[in-house]
């Protein structure tokens, strides 16, 4: 399980550079995000609700804003990770990400300085990790989150060799 | 003086050399005079309180006294202890540092990858004579090295032998030496061509670093006695001599002073304090005014700090790259080698227009994540001139634009500094789309491709240039938010190193903005391929 090709939202425009096959990343990753920000958006939750039975109704709103956010997490969450994209040409590696705030990134093999393959407790558990890539930049954004071990160690050793055979000074 | 420094696991062939034992007193200082201020302030807060205490207290000054002796004592001494175990090398690859009491730090700097060497003198270190040297390497936080204290004609020493060595002078002669029979005559030396580096990429060197002629032969000589392993020895013979510098342009003081009484900050704060006094007046209430002495305090301090950082600035050009020499009471000296500035820009506020005054400041790495506060007055190329400087500051980065002859490039450049939408000829602009995204300056937003370097403009109030050279764009990046897919636009970021440019191109046509993406990355890879070398005095790859 290499490639996952996505069905991603945006079919043309500035986002879609032609002759670029791009590739998604797990659906496991919506798992993970539903996870986290359900777990982020329960406390507040379950004190306002609390506080609601037990002192006052304005209470309510402790609870209801967060549970709001995280219906509308819930119904996004699904979209935004299927919008995650990347590609690898020749020279360099596109990531795509976003859909009402969306960005594409470039980052060519030669300039970057290292890449990360982090993975925490939930995504091990469900089996993905997050491969970042460092250029001499403190501005690139170049991370692809939800990759499957595999993919990730693949995508590793791939950037780590093509970085080094076209490694160019800062 | 230097004494070897006995400790410590040597490193064969390196030849550890110790710092300037004065040091202690001036990094002591420093570390009291900080004490000192930072009690002051908390005991300025509560002066009545401590008179009372005085009173108190006064029957055991003695005590007072005891303590204050032994901070001395024990900041001195931890000084001198760090002295003591403060060591640096240097060979043809890297500079090497170790220090440290309880935890031992030994750090090399390669030295092709050195970003830029600086001279640092603080107002302490000036009255001893002393100078602490400061290599810049591309690594993230706190990665630079800093070899302080030194006499300050060792450090220019050691600075000219750095930056020799990093221009791979050094490595070209080795390379040389070996191959070159004994008997070779210092004219043929110049006419026989070495193994891997031509004559003709030697020749130059050795002119402009004023090595005579002789050189090569005699180090055959010494090859032959074999010298191998006693770099550091013939270190002390063959102190490479100052590569020679041309001034370029100065700032005088009274330029400098009258730049930043055009600040407006500086006249919003004194507006607030005519405001803030008239308060007073009306009310009586003088508390007011103790809440706005932070406000005024950092005003002042920032002017202050605008004002000794950047005072009495010299720019001059060497083959070794860019001197700048800067500072009333902490004296600076940088060397930025060529090919090392990532990106630069010009700027001009609202009130420099009438002088036509602009700032040019750089991006260098390393220099972003300097030392706190003084990232700011490191990374300025030239703090305040009149356009024609300004584009000097520019040619001293980018000689050439490629764009053109020489009144075309000025035609493009005086576009990109003050032209806008309407008059543009090169520039790509803002379509009329963006106007209500960005209705001061949509006309002002725009790039320009030459064939050395993208030009990026924008602003209205405060105008900006940011030139990024091709080989150095790190990454690229294409923005949309929401409002501006409706109106079919992007913005284009070009990813530099930490510093005081982002450059980027806001509110394109977001068809125009995914061409230049394409073209700039393939463009980016072309001049990559034909860099100069890291070590800028050899010959190209």
């Amino acid at each position: 399980m290499t490639s996952i090709p996505t069905p991603g939202p945006p079919a043309s425009g500035p986002f879609d550079p032609p002759d670029v096959v791009w590739q998604g990343v797990s659906p496991r990753l919506i798992q993970a995000q539903l996870i986290s920000s359900t777990a982020v958006a329960a406390v507040p939750i379950v004190a306002g609700t609390v506080l609601a039975v037990l002192f006052s109704l304005w209470f309510w709103l402790l609870a209801g804003v967060p549970a709001a956010l995280l219906v509308w997490g819930v119904l996004l969450i699904p979209r935004q990770v299927r919008a995650i994209g990347y590609a690898e040409r020749d020279d360099d590696l596109l990531i795509r990400k976003g859909i009402m705030f969306r960005s594409l990134v470039v980052v060519p093999y030669g300039r970057m300085q290292f890449v990360d393959v982090e993975a925490g407790p939930l995504d091990r558990k469900l089996g993905i990790a997050k491969v970042q890539l460092h250029t001499a930049s403190a501005s690139t954004d170049a991370d692809i989150p939800g990759l499957v071990p595999d993919e990730a160690e693949r995508l590793r050793d791939r950037l780590t060799a093509r970085g080094e055979a076209r490694l160019a000074g800062l | 003086m230097i004494a070897p420094a006995p400790a410590g696991p040597t490193d064969a062939g390196l030849r550890w050399r110790r710092v300037h034992p004065v040091t202690p007193f001036v990094r002591g200082w420093a570390a009291i005079v900080a004490v000192l201020v930072i009690g002051s302030q908390q005991v300025l807060d509560d002066v009545a309180g401590l008179l009372r205490a005085a009173g108190e207290i006064g029957g055991l000054w003695w005590i007072v006294l005891l303590v204050v002796v032994a901070f001395v004592g024990i900041v001195f001494g931890y000084a001198a202890l760090a002295w003591r175990m403060t060591a640096y090398a240097v060979d043809d690859d890297a500079a090497h540092l170790r220090k440290g009491i309880l935890f031992r730090q030994q750090r090399h700097a390669r030295l092709d990858r050195l970003q830029a060497v600086d001279v640092r003198q603080p107002l302490l270190a000036r009255l001893f004579g002393l100078a602490e040297l400061r290599l810049e390497v591309a690594g993230g936080s706190d990665s630079g090295v800093a070899i302080g204290f030194l006499k300050e004609s060792e450090a220019q020493r050691l600075r000219a032998d750095l930056l020799a060595r990093a221009a791979g002078v050094k490595a070209a002669r080795r390379t040389t030496a070996p191959v070159e029979p004994v008997e070779t005559t210092p004219s043929s030396v110049e006419t026989a061509a070495p193994v891997e580096t031509s004559s003709a990429s030697v020749e130059p060197v050795e002119a402009t670093h004023g090595v005579s002629t002789l050189r090569p032969a005699e180090e055959d000589g010494s090859a032959t006695a074999g010298r191998a392993p006693s770099d550091g020895d013939d270190d002390d013979l063959d102190a490479p001599p100052e590569a020679p510098e041309r001034q370029v342009y100065e700032v005088p003081p009274s330029r400098l002073l009258r730049s930043l009484l055009r600040l407006p900050g500086l006249w919003l704060s004194v507006l607030l304090l005519v405001g803030l006094g008239v308060a007073v007046a009306l009310t009586r209430n003088f508390g007011i005014l103790v809440s706005a002495a932070p406000a005024v305090l950092g005003v002042g301090g920032y002017m202050f700090q605008r004002f000794a950082g950047e005072f009495g600035f010299r720019a001059a050009l060497s083959p070794d790259g860019i001197r700048l020499r800067h500072g009333l009471l902490e004296t600076r000296a940088q060397t930025i080698p060529p090919g090392r500035v990532q990106a630069v820009s010009l700027t001009q506020g609202p009130w420099w227009r009438g002088p036509d005054w602009w700032r040019v400041r750089v991006n260098v790495a390393g220099y972003g994540v300097g030392e706190g506060g003084n990232a700011e007055s490191q990374s300025v190329l030239l703090p305040v001139g009149p356009r024609s400087e300004a584009l000097t500051a520019l040619w001293l980065v980018l000689p050439d634009l490629e764009a053109g002859d020489a009144d075309e490039t000025l035609a493009l450049l005086d576009e990109a500094l003050t032209g806008d939408a309407r008059t543009d000829r090169w520039f790509v602009t803002s379509p009329h789309r963006a106007r209500l995204l960005d209705p001061w300056s949509w006309r002002r937003n725009g790039y320009a491709v030459t064939g050395r370097a993208l030009l990026a403009r924008g602003g209205r109030f405060v105008r900006r240039l940011e030139v990024v050279p091709h080989e150095r764009t790190q990454s690229l990046g294409l923005d949309q938010g929401p409002w501006q897919r409706r109106r079919h636009l992007a913005s284009v970021a070009l990813h530099s190193t930490p510093g005081p440019i982002s450059p980027a191109v806001h509110h394109l046509d977001a068809d125009e903005a995914a061409r230049l993406l394409g073209e700039q990355s393939v463009r980016a890879r072309a001049a990559r391929a034909h860099a100069g070398p890291e070590r800028w005095m050899e010959g190209p790859r």
